[in-house]
C-alpha cells in the first residue's frame, strides 16, 4: 500500500469519524477523565492556598491514614452504609408491587402512574426544605396530625433526636425515588410477551405462579439495574440531605457525600487533599458495591 | 422504537381477585392514601404559598381565609429580593450547558451509532465514554473546581455551563447513538450519492430525524440542569451568580421565619419542569428511563 492511497484512506474515512466522534470525546476527556483521574492525584498530597496560589505538597498516605481515624467520616460511612441497604431494598419492594398493580390496569393505572412518578420532577432542595417543615415539631403537618388524633406523645422532634434524623432522611428520599424504580420495573414489564402468559395459562398455572415462575425471572435483569441504580442514588445522595438536616444535628445524618463537600469547601480547613482521598475511597466503595450486587445477584437467575 | 411504557396487560382478572381478597374498594382505598402520602407535600405547599406566615403558624392545615398572592408579588416585583435574576441566571445556565449537549451528543451520537463510521477501537472509545455513567459526582468535583479557578472562571456562568454540559455527556450521547444507529441506511446512502458531503448528510438529513431523540436528551437534561445543586454551590459563590437551586436554600436561611414567601418561591421555582411535565409526561418518564433501561 503506497502513501498515496493511505492519505487518501484517512481522508474518507478516518477525517469523518473524527470530525463526529472528536469532539464529545475530547471535551469529556478534559472535562471528565481529567478531573477523575486528579482527585486520585490530589489525595496523595495536600492541596492549600499559601499566598493566594493553591500549593501542592506530596504527603503520601496521610491522608488515607487521617481518615480513618476521623470520627465524622466513620460516622458517615456508618451512615450512608445503613442507608444504601435499607433504601433499595424499600424501594424495589414498593416499586415491584406498584409495578404489577400497573401492568394488571389497576382502576385508575394511569392516574396512579402519573402521580407516583411527580415527586421525581422536583429539586432535591424543594424536597428537603418542605419536608423539613412537614417534620417540624411545632407546627409540622406530622406532628399536627398525630396532635389532632391525640396521639401526642408520638409527635417527637424528628429532626432534633439521635435516632430519629436518619430514618426521616431515608423515608424521604425513598418518597421521592420509589416512582423511578417503578418505571423502570414497568419498562421491563412490557417486555414481557403476553403470548407466554396466555400460554402458560391455558397449561393452568394460576396468577400468582405466571408471577413468580414467568415474569419475574423476565423481570430479574431489570430488577438488578433498579437496585444498582437505587444504591448508587443513596451513594451519592446530596441535596435532600443538604436541603433537609445538612448533615445534623451533630453528624446524625452526616453521608459521605454532604462531608465531602464540607470539608472541601464548606468549613475554612482548606485543604482539597483530603475530601480527594475520601471521593476516592468512596469511589472503591461505590464500585465495590455494585460488583457485589451484581454478583450476587447474577448468580441468582441460573437455577 | 422505545420500550413503551404505557404497555400494559390486556388481562385485568389479577386485579379482580385482588379485589376480591381485600374487599370491594379495598384495594384503590389502599391506594389513594398512599397517593395522598405522595402528593399531599405538593398540595400543603401550594396551599401555604397563597396564606400569609402568621396564619400558618396558627393553623397549619387550615386553608387560605382570602387568596394571599402578595407572596408571589414581592418575589416577582420586589427589587430588594431579586428573585428574577436567580430565575434568569439559572435559565442562562441551563439553556447554555443544553445547548453545548445537544451539538456535541449529536454529533458524536451520530458517529458511534452508525456502522458507516465504525471503527477499530469504537468499543474501547465508547467504552471510555460511557464509564462516567454511573460514577458519583464527587469522584470529579474538586479538580472540577481548581480547573475553573485556574481557568478564571468560578462566579461565572461558564463554570456551570461547562461542568453541566460534560456530566451531561456520557446518558446524551449514549441514547442519540442508540437513535441513530435504528435509522435506515437508505437516506444516508442517497444523500451521498446526490453529493452531500459527511457533515452535509448528517445536519440535513440524518440530524432531523433524530427530533424525537433530541427532545428526550432535551427534557431530561434540562430537568438535571435545572434541579442541580452541589455544583452550583461549589463552583458559584458569589450571591448574584446563585442558580435558583442555591438561592433557595440561601433565601430559605435568611426568611427562616416568612414560611409563606419562601414556600411561594419553592412553588415558582418548580413551575418550569412542572409545565412541561405536564405537557408530555409520557415523554418525560420516556427520557429519565430509556437510559437506565438499555444501559
Amino acid at each position: 500500500m503506497n502513501r498515496k492511497v493511505s492519505r487518501n484512506q484517512f481522508k474518507t474515512r478516518w477525517l469523518p469519524i473524527l470530525l463526529f466522534v472528536g469532539p464529545v470525546m475530547l471535551y469529556y476527556i478534559g472535562f471528565m477523565i481529567y478531573p477523575f483521574l486528579a482527585t486520585f492525584y490530589y489525595s496523595f498530597n495536600t492541596i492549600a492556598p499559601i499566598k493566594g496560589e493553591l500549593t501542592v505538597t506530596f504527603v503520601g498516605l496521610k491522608n488515607y491514614i487521617d481518615l480513618l481515624g476521623d470520627p465524622i467520616f466513620i460516622q458517615s460511612v456508618k451512615n450512608t452504609l445503613i442507608w444504601s441497604i435499607v433504601g433499595p431494598v424499600m424501594e424495589i419492594l414498593t416499586a415491584l408491587t406498584l409495578a404489577f398493580l400497573i401492568y394488571f390496569k389497576v382502576p385508575l393505572h394511569r392516574f396512579y402512574r402519573t402521580a407516583w412518578f411527580t415527586p421525581l420532577l422536583v429539586s432535591g432542595v424543594i424536597v428537603g426544605l418542605v419536608f423539613r417543615w412537614i417534620f417540624n415539631y411545632e407546627w409540622g403537618l406530622l406532628n399536627v396530625s398525630l396532635r389532632a388524633v391525640g396521639l401526642d406523645d408520638w409527635a417527637l422532634n424528628w429532626l432534633g433526636r439521635r435516632d430519629t434524623p436518619l430514618m426521616v432522611v431515608i423515608f424521604v428520599h425513598y418518597w421521592a425515588t420509589f416512582g423511578y424504580s417503578m418505571v423502570l420495573l414497568l419498562a421491563g414489564l412490557s417486555a414481557v410477551p403476553e403470548e407466554l402468559l396466555d400460554a402458560a395459562r391455558v397449561d393452568g398455572a394460576n396468577r400468582f405462579q405466571v408471577i413468580l415462575k414467568i415474569m419475574i425471572p423476565i423481570l430479574w435483569p431489570t430488577m438488578i439495574t433498579v437496585l444498582v441504580l437505587s444504591f448508587i442514588g443513596k451513594m451519592r445522595a446530596f441535596h435532600i440531605v443538604w436541603a433537609l438536616t445538612g448533615g445534623g444535628p451533630l453528624h446524625f445524618t452526616e453521608t459521605v457525600a454532604t462531608y465531602v463537600q464540607k470539608r472541601a469547601f464548606g468549613w475554612n480547613t482548606l485543604d482539597l487533599g483530603y475530601p480527594s482521598a475520601m471521593s476516592v475511597l468512596w469511589f472503591g466503595v461505590v464500585m465495590i458495591g455494585v460488583g457485589l450486587i451484581n454478583r450476587w445477584l447474577k448468580r441468582q437467575v441460573e437455577y | 422504537m422505545n420500550p413503551s411504557i404505557r404497555l400494559t396487560s390486556r388481562d385485568t382478572s389479577f386485579i379482580h381477585r385482588f379485589q376480591g381478597i381485600l374487599g370491594k374498594g379495598g384495594l384503590t382505598i389502599i391506594l389513594m392514601a398512599f397517593t395522598l402520602i405522595v402528593l399531599v407535600p405538593f398540595i400543603w405547599m401550594v396551599i401555604m404559598s397563597f396564606r400569609n406566615t402568621g396564619d400558618i403558624l396558627n393553623n397549619p392545615f387550615g386553608f387560605p381565609q382570602t387568596l394571599e398572592f402578595e407572596n408571589y408579588r414581592k418575589l416577582l416585583f420586589d427589587p430588594e429580593i431579586g428573585f428574577g435574576r436567580y430565575f434568569y441566571n439559572s435559565i442562562v445556565v441551563s439553556g447554555g450547558a443544553l445547548l453545548v449537549t445537544l451539538i456535541l451528543s449529536t454529533m458524536g451520537g451520530y458517529g458511534f451509532g452508525r456502522s458507516r463510521y465504525d471503527f477499530k477501537f469504537r468499543g474501547w472509545v465508547f467504552g471510555l465514554l460511557l464509564f462516567a455513567l454511573m460514577l458519583p459526582p464527587q469522584i470529579f468535583f474538586i479538580p472540577q473546581f481548581t480547573m475553573m479557578s485556574r481557568l478564571g472562571l468560578l462566579n461565572s456562568y461558564w463554570s456551570l455551563i461547562l461542568i453541566y454540559a460534560a456530566t451531561a455527556l456520557p446518558v446524551s450521547t449514549y441514547l442519540m447513538s442508540t437513535y441513530f444507529s435504528q435509522l435506515p441506511s437508505e437516506l444516508e446512502d442517497a444523500s451521498q450519492i446526490d453529493g452531500c458531503t459527511h457533515w452535509q448528510t448528517f445536519w440535513l438529513v440524518m440530524l432531523p430525524l433524530a427530533r424525537p431523540a433530541i427532545l428526550t436528551v432535551t427534557l431530561m437534561n434540562f430537568m438535571n440542569f435545572w434541579n442541580e445543586l452541589l455544583l452550583a454551590i461549589t463552583l458559584v459563590t458569589d450571591p448574584k451568580m446563585r442558580t435558583i437551586q442555591a438561592a433557595l436554600m440561601m433565601f430559605v436561611g435568611e426568611n427562616g421565619s416568612n414560611y409563606a414567601i419562601a414556600a411561594a418561591s419553592l412553588v415558582l421555582s418548580m413551575l418550569p419542569t412542572l409545565i412541561l411535565y405536564l405537557i408530555m409526561s409520557d415523554k418525560f418518564i420516556e427520557g429519565l428511563t430509556a437510559g437506565a433501561v438499555k444501559g
